[in-house]
C-alpha cells in the first residue's frame, strides 16, 4: 500500500463506503417493513393514518404546552366516547326515604340528615312518628329545640322496638313531615 | 462471481478509476470480514439504527414509503421499488451528527485493525 497519507485518504473513502453500506442496510430494512405493511393492509386506511398522525402531533403539542392547566383538565375529563362528566352529578331524583327531590351530588349529605345519623336528625325523625308523640311534645314544653331526648327514645321503643331503626319511623312520618313543612 | 453475503451494488454507485475500484472492493471485503468477525459490524448496525430512529429519520422514510404506496397502489409495490425510491433521499437526509459519529467509529476500527 502507499504511504501514510494514501492510507488516510483511503481510510476516509473506506469509512464512507462502510457507512453507506450500513445506511443502505437500514434503508432496506425500512423498505421491507413498509412493503410488508402495505401488502398486508396493516396500515388500515391511509387517510385514517394521516388523520391519526395529525392528531398525535396536536396531542403532543398539547402535552408539551406548559400553559395547559392540568387541574382544570382533570375536572373536565373526556372519556373515550367524548363525553364529559361534570365533577358534581347534577341529576335530580326523588329520595326513597322522604320523597323529596334531591340533587344526586347532594344525596349523601341529604341521606345523613334524612335517615338519622346523628342526634338531631334522630330526634327530628322520632318527633313525627305518632300523634301520641306529638302530643307528648306539646305537653312537655314548648321549646323548639330537640331537648327531650330520653322521651324520644322511649317513643322510639314504643313505635318500633329498636332505637336503631329510624327509617321505619321516617316512612311513617313522611306525611307528617310534609304537612309540617319540614 | 455472486457475492451472496453482500447486497448487489446500489444503482447510484459512482466509483473513481477502475483499477482503484478493484482494489477498493477487495479492501472493502477485507474490512467487511473483519467487521463481522469482531462483532463490530453488529454494534455499528445497532448504533446506526438507534440514532436514525431517535432523530426521526426512520419515520420520515416510512412516510415517504407510504406516499409511494398511496401513489402506486397497495398491491403493486415491490421491495426493490421502495428501496429505489427512498435510497437517494435516505442517504441525503442522515443528520450530520450521526454521520460524523459513525464515520469516527469506523475509522477508529480501521486504524485499530492495522490496515
Amino acid at each position: 500500500m502507499s504511504g501514510a497519507d494514501g492510507n488516510k485518504s483511503s481510510h476516509t473513502e473506506l469509512s464512507s463506503q462502510v457507512f453507506l453500506d450500513l445506511v443502505d442496510s437500514v434503508i432496506a430494512d425500512v423498505a421491507s417493513e413498509c412493503h410488508r405493511v402495505a401488502r398486508l393492509g396493516l396500515d388500515r386506511d391511509l387517510e385514517v393514518v394521516e388523520e391519526e398522525l395529525r392528531l398525535s402531533v396536536e396531542a403532543r403539542a398539547k402535552v408539551a404546552d406548559p400553559s395547559n392547566n392540568l387541574e382544570t383538565n382533570t375536572k373536565f375529563v373526556v372519556d373515550i366516547f367524548g363525553q364529559t362528566h361534570p365533577p358534581v352529578a347534577s341529576e335530580v331524583f326523588n329520595c326513597m326515604n322522604c320523597g323529596r327531590q334531591i340533587v344526586a351530588g347532594r344525596f349523601a349529605p341529604h341521606l345523613e340528615k334524612c335517615m338519622g345519623k346523628g342526634r338531631k336528625a334522630r330526634a327530628k325523625a322520632t318527633r313525627s312518628t305518632t300523634a301520641a308523640a306529638q302530643n307528648r311534645y306539646a305537653r312537655h314544653s314548648p321549646n323548639p329545640r330537640y331537648s327531650p331526648y330520653p322521651n324520644s327514645v322511649s317513643e322510639n321503643q314504643l313505635a318500633s322496638g329498636s332505637p336503631g331503626v329510624a327509617d321505619e319511623d321516617c316512612t311513617n312520618g313522611t306525611v307528617r313531615e310534609n304537612v309540617k313543612g319540614g | 462471481m455472486k457475492h451472496s453475503v453482500n447486497r448487489p451494488p446500489t444503482p447510484d454507485e459512482d466509483d473513481a478509476a477502475e483499477g482503484f475500484e478493484k482494489d477498493e472492493l477487495t479492501l472493502r471485503e477485507i474490512i467487511n470480514v473483519k467487521l463481522v468477525e469482531s462483532g463490530e459490524k453488529e454494534n455499528l448496525m445497532e448504533l446506526v439504527r438507534d440514532r436514525l430512529v431517535e432523530c426521526g429519520w426512520k419515520d420520515e422514510m416510512r412516510i415517504a414509503c407510504r406516499e409511494h404506496v398511496k401513489k402506486k397502489g397497495r398491491k403493486d409495490v415491490t421491495v426493490d421499488e421502495l428501496i429505489r425510491v427512498i435510497t437517494p433521499k435516505g442517504r441525503a437526509s442522515v443528520p450530520d451528527s450521526v454521520k460524523a459519529e459513525l464515520l469516527n467509529r469506523i475509522q477508529n476500527f480501521i486504524v485499530s485493525a492495522a490496515l
